[in-house]
C-alpha cells in the first residue's frame, strides 16, 4: 500500500510539471557543497553546524554536504568569485542585507518556483511569520530564514546594585536609560550605556529607526528615507547620550571589552554574544538582559541580525538535496541545535516550552527571555536596492557616526549623506 | 625572463582588465547587464565626503612612517654596527621581534595595552601621573598617531634589517684607509657609509613613500576602521571600503585605476630620483 | 686586530645602549602580552595585570582541537619556502640582467616591474581565482605559490646590491673566460650573501603572514595555512583570545628560528668581506 501511494506521488509529481523538484533518489549519492559563516569560526558555531550537518547526513545517507567556511564578510564576493569561475556553492548561508543582490543581481530562483506549495505549507507550519518574511522580497521567497539574533539591553546587575538601581527593573524607554546611565555614573567609575550602532551593517539602525516609527527604505523601496524626522530623531536620541556624556566614545570592540572587565553598566548588542558574554562576564559580574529599550510610547520594532539560506545550484537534484537540507536545519530539531549549541533564536515558536525540544534549556536560561520576547514585533531588517547596496549603506552608517560623535547639527549630516546615497539608487 | 612572465600573466594582464571594467556598472556575473556609464564610477568615488580627508591624512601617513622606517632604522644599524658581534645580535633580534606577530595579532594586543579604561597604559597614566585617560584610537587627533605609531613599531625590524645588509656590502677598506687618513667616526659615516648605501636609502624612503597608505591597512581595519569620523582612513583605506569591500566591480576597477595612476606619478619621480643617485660606482 | 678596534667599540655610550635598551623592551613587550595572554586564565583575558595570576594550556589545547594547526604549519612552510626560493631566484636573475646589461626598452620593462607595487590586491584577485580555477589548481600547493613567483620588491632590492658591486671584479671574471652563467653564481651570488639572507627572512615572512589570498583559493580547512587559522579565532558569536594568542605564539616562532639561522648569514658575510 505504501509503496503504491510513493510510486503515486511519484509519477504525479514528476507528471504535473518539470518546475518542482523531484523527490531524492535512494539509489543515487548526491554530494553538495554548503558555505557557511559558522564553519568559518574556531568557536561554538562550527561545533553546532557541523553536529547539524552529520545529523542531517545521517538521516539522508546518500547526500553528501561539504561544509566550506566562508566567513560572513568575504561571502558575497567569493561567490561572486565562484560564480565567474563557474564553481559557484549549491547552497550558502548568508546575511539579509544582500538580500536584493541575490535575487536581483545574481538572479537566484525563488522557493516558490521548485517547491510544490504544499510542501512549503507543510514545512512553513509552525514557522514564525514574521521570520519567513525577513527572506521574502517583493512577495516571492527567496531565502529561508535561518540563524538570526536581536538586539538586546545587556546589562552589569553589580553596576545598577551598586548605583542603588534594581536590576530586575531595567529601562525600558531611552528616557529611562538615559536616567539609570546618568545614576550610575554619579555613583560609580563606570561608564553609563553604549549602544553598538555603528560598524558596516545597518541592522541595529534600521531598529532604532523603525522603533522610532521611520523607515530607512520607503516601503515601495524607490526610495530612501533616512532623512524624515523620525530617522534623525533616532540619531538625535545618541546624540543627546553622548552629548550628557552617557554614552563613551568607544570603539566596538573597546565597548565591548569595557563591558566584559565591568567598566561599562549598559550594552546595546546583538543577541549572537549571548553565550560569549555568559562565560566571559562569568566570576566577573553578574550578567542580565532586557528588551530594546522604546522611544517613549512607540512600539518598539526590533530587527534581526543573521541570515538565510539560499539555494544556489541550478541542477534539479542537488537543489532538492539542498532543501532537504535547509528543512532539516530550520526544522524543530534543527533549530533546538541551533539555538542550544550557538544561541541562535528559534524560529518555531512552538519548540520553547516544549521539553521535547528546548524547554528545560529556555527554563535553565532564563536570559534568553527577553530575546524570545521580541520575536513577537521582529521586522525585518530591510536590504537596499540596486547595484550599489553597499556604498549606500556605507553612506548612511559613516553619516550616524559623524552626527553622534561630531558637532554639526544631527539633521544636516543626515540630510547630506541621504542625497549622496540616494544618487546611488537604481533609476 | 620567468619574472616578466609572471609578472605579465598575474598582474598586468588583470590590470588592463581593469581599465576597461572601470567604465562599467556591473557585477561581474556572466548573465547580467553590463551597463556603460563612463567616468560616474571616478566622479562617484572622488566626490566622497571624506576624500579631503583621506588625501590629506595619506600625506601624514607618509610622512609619519618615514621617521620609522628610514631614520630610527638607519641610526639603529649604524649605532649597532659598532657594537660587539653579541650586543649587536641581540639588539637587533630584539628590535627585529614585531615583525614575527601576525598583524591581527599586533592589532589587537595594542588595543588591550592602550585600552581607555582598562590598558595598562591608560592605567599607569591614570594611577602614576593622575592624568585622565586618552582615547587612543577614538580622539579625532591622536588616533592616526596611534595607527602610525604601531604599524611604524611592525616596520623598524624590517627596514633595519635592509639598511644593516646594505653597511654589512661596505667595501671595509674603504673604512680602514678613511681611519687611517684620520677621520673621525662621524667623517667615516657621512663621507662613506652613507653615499655608497644612498640607492638603499633612496629605495627605502620610496618604498615607504608609496606603500605607507597600504602597510597601515590590517591596523586600521582591525583597530579603526577609518573612524573616528574619517579620522583615520585614507585614500587606500577609503578606496577600498567603497571600491574593492563591495562587488560592484565598476566601483573597484576606478578606485584601483586611481590609485595605480596617482601612486604611479610618486613612483616615476622616486625612481628618476634613485637613476640619478645611483652612478657614484662608475 | 688593529689597535683602534677596542676604542671604537666602546665609543657608543651609555646612551646609546640605553636607548637601544628602550626600543628593544618596546619591540618586546608587546609580544611579552601576547605570550602571556595565552596562559592565562579565561576569565583574566582583559585584565592588566603584568603576570598571569595562574598559568594554563587549556588555550593552547583548545587551539589545537579546534583547528588542524599541524597541518596549517606544514603548508603554511611548504608555501613559505616555495614562495620565497621562487621569487630570490626569479628576481636575482631579473635585478642580474637589468643591472649588467642594458637592452632596448629595457628601462620600460623596469618601470614596468616597478609599477606593480601598485597594483592593489584585489584588482587581480578575480581575474586570477578564475585562471586558477579553469587550470584546476584551486585547493593545491600551486594556487598559492605560482601567482607569486616574482616580486618588484625583491627585483628593485636585489638591483641596488647588483648595482652596487664592483664592475671590474664582474669584468674580471669575464675577462678569465667565465660566461655570465658562471660568473653570477661564482662571483656575484657568494658576495651577495648578505643582501640574499636577508631578503629570503622578509620573503618568508611576507609569504607567512599571507591571508587573503589563500583564503581565496583554498576550500579544505585541511589544505589551509596558518593565517586563516587565527582569524578564525575571531567568531561573529565573540572572539576567543586565548586561543588565538596561543595559535600566534605557535605561529610565529618559525619565524624567529628562520630569523636568527639567516641572520647568522648577514653576520657571517661581513666577518668574511670585512679585514676585521
Amino acid at each position: 500500500m505504501r509503496v503504491l501511494t510513493l510510486l503515486a506521488t511519484l509519477f504525479l509529481s514528476t507528471a504535473i510539471a518539470q518546475s518542482y523538484l523531484p523527490p531524492l533518489d535512494p539509489n543515487e549519492d548526491i554530494t553538495i557543497t554548503f558555505y557557511n559563516y559558522n564553519l568559518a569560526s574556531a568557536g561554538l558555531g562550527a561545533q553546532g553546524t557541523q553536529r547539524l550537518i552529520d545529523e542531517f547526513m545521517e538521516a539522508n545517507p546518500n547526500v553528501t554536504v561539504e561544509g566550506v567556511g566562508v566567513s560572513s564578510d568575504q561571502m558575497i564576493s567569493r561567490i561572486q568569485a565562484d560564480v565567474v569561475a563557474g564553481r559557484a556553492p549549491d547552497v550558502a548561508q548568508i546575511v539579509f542585507d544582500d538580500l536584493d543582490f541575490l535575487a536581483n543581481g545574481l538572479g537566484i530562483t525563488p522557493l516558490e518556483e521548485l517547491v510544490a506549495p504544499e510542501e512549503l505549507a507543510a514545512h512553513y507550519e509552525g514557522f514564525n511569520p514574521r521570520g519567513l518574511e525577513l527572506g521574502r522580497l517583493d512577495g516571492s521567497t527567496y531565502g529561508l530564514a535561518y540563524t538570526f539574533s536581536t538586539p538586546v539591553l545587556w546589562i552589569n546587575e553589580d553596576l545598577f546594585r551598586a548605583a542603588g538601581l534594581d536590576p530586575d527593573a531595567p529601562p525600558t524607554t531611552w528616557a529611562a536609560v538615559q536616567a539609570a546611565a546618568q545614576t550610575i555614573q554619579d555613583a560609580t567609575d563606570a561608564y553609563g550605556v553604549y549602544v553598538s550602532v555603528f560598524g558596516q551593517f545597518d541592522w541595529m539602525f534600521q531598529s532604532l529607526v523603525l522603533s522610532n516609527s521611520g523607515r530607512v527604505l520607503s516601503e515601495d523601496r524607490s526610495e530612501l528615507t533616512f532623512d524624515t524626522p523620525e530617522a534623525i530623531g533616532a540619531v538625535q536620541m545618541l546624540r543627546d547620550l553622548r552629548d550628557a556624556g552617557l554614552k563613551p566614545d568607544l570603539g566596538f570592540n573597546e565597548a565591548l571589552e569595557a563591558f566584559l572587565t565591568g567598566n561599562l553598566a549598559m550594552y546595546v548588542q546583538t543577541s549572537a554574544v549571548q553565550s560569549y558574554l555568559l562565560s566571559a562576564s562569568q566570576g566577573v559580574f553578574e550578567l542580565g538582559a532586557a528588551k530594546l529599550p522604546a522611544f517613549g510610547d512607540k512600539p518598539v520594532q526590533p530587527t534581526n541580525s543573521g541570515s538565510a539560506l539560499f539555494i544556489l545550484t541550478d541542477d534539479p537534484m542537488k537543489q532538492r538535496a539542498a532543501w532537504e537540507l535547509m528543512k532539516f536545519a530550520t526544522s524543530e530539531r534543527g533549530y533546538t541545535i541551533i539555538t542550544t549549541e550557538i544561541g541562535y533564536l528559534p524560529l518555531r515558536p512552538a519548540i520553547v516550552r516544549d521539553p521535547a525540544y528546548l524547554g528545560d534549556w529556555v527554563a535553565a536560561n532564563p536570559i534568553v527571555e527577553p530575546n524570545l520576547a521580541q520575536l513577537e514585533n521582529l521586522s525585518p531588517w530591510v536590504p537596499f536596492p540596486g547595484p550599489n547596496y553597499k556604498q549606500m549603506a556605507l553612506l548612511m552608517m559613516a553619516a550616524v557616526e559623524e552626527a553622534v560623535f561630531g558637532d554639526a547639527p544631527v539633521a544636516d549630516v543626515m540630510l547630506d549623506a541621504h542625497e549622496r546615497a540616494s544618487a546611488l539608487m537604481p533609476r | 625572463m620567468p619574472a616578466l612572465i609572471t609578472i605579465g600573466v598575474w598582474i598586468y594582464k588583470p590590470l588592463v582588465q581593469t581599465f576597461q571594467l572601470a567604465t562599467y556598472e556591473w557585477n561581474l556575473l556572466p548573465f547580467s547587464p553590463k551597463v556603460f556609464v563612463g567616468l560616474t564610477n571616478f566622479e562617484r568615488l572622488l566626490t566622497l565626503p571624506d576624500m579631503q580627508q583621506a588625501a590629506w591624512n595619506t600625506v601624514l601617513y607618509i610622512v609619519g612612517t618615514l621617521p620609522f622606517s628610514v631614520f630610527l632604522p638607519l641610526a639603529i644599524a649604524l649605532v649597532t654596527e659598532d657594537l660587539h658581534p653579541r650586543w649587536r645580535a641581540t639588539y637587533r633580534a630584539l628590535i627585529f621581534i614585531p615583525m614575527i606577530v601576525p598583524p591581527v595579532v599586533a592589532s589587537v594586543v595594542w588595543r588591550w595595552l592602550l585600552h581607555p579604561t582598562n590598558g595598562v597604559v591608560n592605567l599607569t597614566l591614570q594611577n602614576g601621573f593622575g592624568l585622565d585617560p586618552i582615547s587612543f584610537f577614538r580622539d579625532t587627533n591622536i588616533a592616526i598617531g596611534s595607527i602610525i605609531f604601531i604599524s611604524g613599531w611592525k616596520l623598524i625590524g624590517f627596514a633595519t634589517l635592509i639598511f644593516a645588509a646594505a653597511i654589512a656590502n661596505v667595501d671595509r677598506t674603504l673604512l680602514e684607509a678613511a681611519q687611517l687618513d684620520g677621520a673621525n667616526r662621524w667623517q667615516s659615516i657621512t663621507r662613506i657609509t652613507l653615499p655608497l648605501i644612498s640607492p638603499t636609502l633612496l629605495f627605502m624612503a620610496l618604498l615607504s613613500v608609496l606603500l605607507s597608505a597600504q602597510w597601515s591597512f590590517a591596523y586600521i581595519n582591525v583597530l579603526t576602521q577609518g573612524g573616528p569620523r574619517g579620522a583615520t582612513t585614507n585614500l587606500y583605506y577609503l578606496l577600498w571600503q567603497y571600491g574593492f569591500g563591495t562587488f560592484a566591480v565598476g566601483w573597484s576597477s576606478a578606485a584601483g585605476v586611481i590609485l595605480f595612476v596617482a601612486f604611479g606619478l610618486l613612483a616615476w619621480v622616486g625612481l628618476a630620483l634613485i637613476r640619478r643617485y645611483s652612478f657614484y660606482d662608475a | 686586530m688593529t689597535a683602534d678596534t677596542p676604542r671604537r667599540r666602546t665609543r657608543p655610550n651609555v646612551v646609546g645602549h640605553a636607548s637601544l635598551l628602550a626600543l628593544s623592551l618596546l619591540s618586546v613587550f608587546p609580544i611579552y602580552w601576547m605570550i602571556a595572554t595565552s596562559v592565562r586564565p579565561t576569565n583574566e583575558l582583559l585584565t592588566s595585570s603584568l603576570v598571569p595570576s595562574a598559568l594554563t594550556w587549556e588555550h593552547y589545547r583548545y587551539m589545537w582541537d579546534a583547528i588542524p594547526m599541524d597541518s596549517m604549519l606544514v603548508t603554511t612552510f611548504l608555501m613559505s619556502v616555495a614562495i620565497t626560493v621562487t621569487q630570490l631566484l626569479t628576481s636575482l636573475l631579473a635585478a642580474y640582467a637589468f643591472a649588467r646589461w642594458s637592452f632596448p626598452g629595457g628601462r620600460i620593462l623596469f618601470g614596468l616591474f616597478a609599477l606593480t607595487w601598485l597594483v592593489p590586491f584585489q584588482v587581480t584577485m578575480i581575474p586570477n581565482y578564475v585562471l586558477l580555477s579553469n587550470l584546476r589548481w584551486l585547493d593545491t600547493l600551486w594556487a598559492l605559490v605560482v601567482p607569486q613567483t616574482a616580486s618588484a620588491f625583491a627585483i628593485l632590492l636585489l638591483y641596488q646590491s647588483v648595482n652596487a658591486f664592483p664592475r671590474d671584479l664582474l669584468d674580471a671574471a669575464r675577462i678569465d673566460g667565465a660566461n655570465s652563467w658562471s660568473t653570477l653564481w661564482r662571483v656575484l651570488v657568494p658576495n651577495l650573501r648578505a643582501p640574499l639572507a636577508t631578503l629570503a627572512i622578509l620573503l618568508f615572512i611576507s609569504s607567512w603572514n599571507e591571508y587573503f589570498w589563500p583564503l581565496l583559493v583554498t576550500r579544505d580547512i585541511e589544505r589551509s595555512v596558518v593565517q586563516i587559522g587565527l582569524q578564525m579565532f575571531l567568531t561573529s558569536e565573540g572572539n576567543l583570545w586565548g586561543p588565538m594568542m596561543a595559535g600566534a605564539t605557535v605561529a610565529s616562532l618559525p619565524i624567529l628560528v628562520l630569523y636568527i639561522v639567516l641572520q647568522r648569514q648577514v653576520v657571517e658575510s661581513f666577518m668574511k668581506s670585512g679585514l676585521r
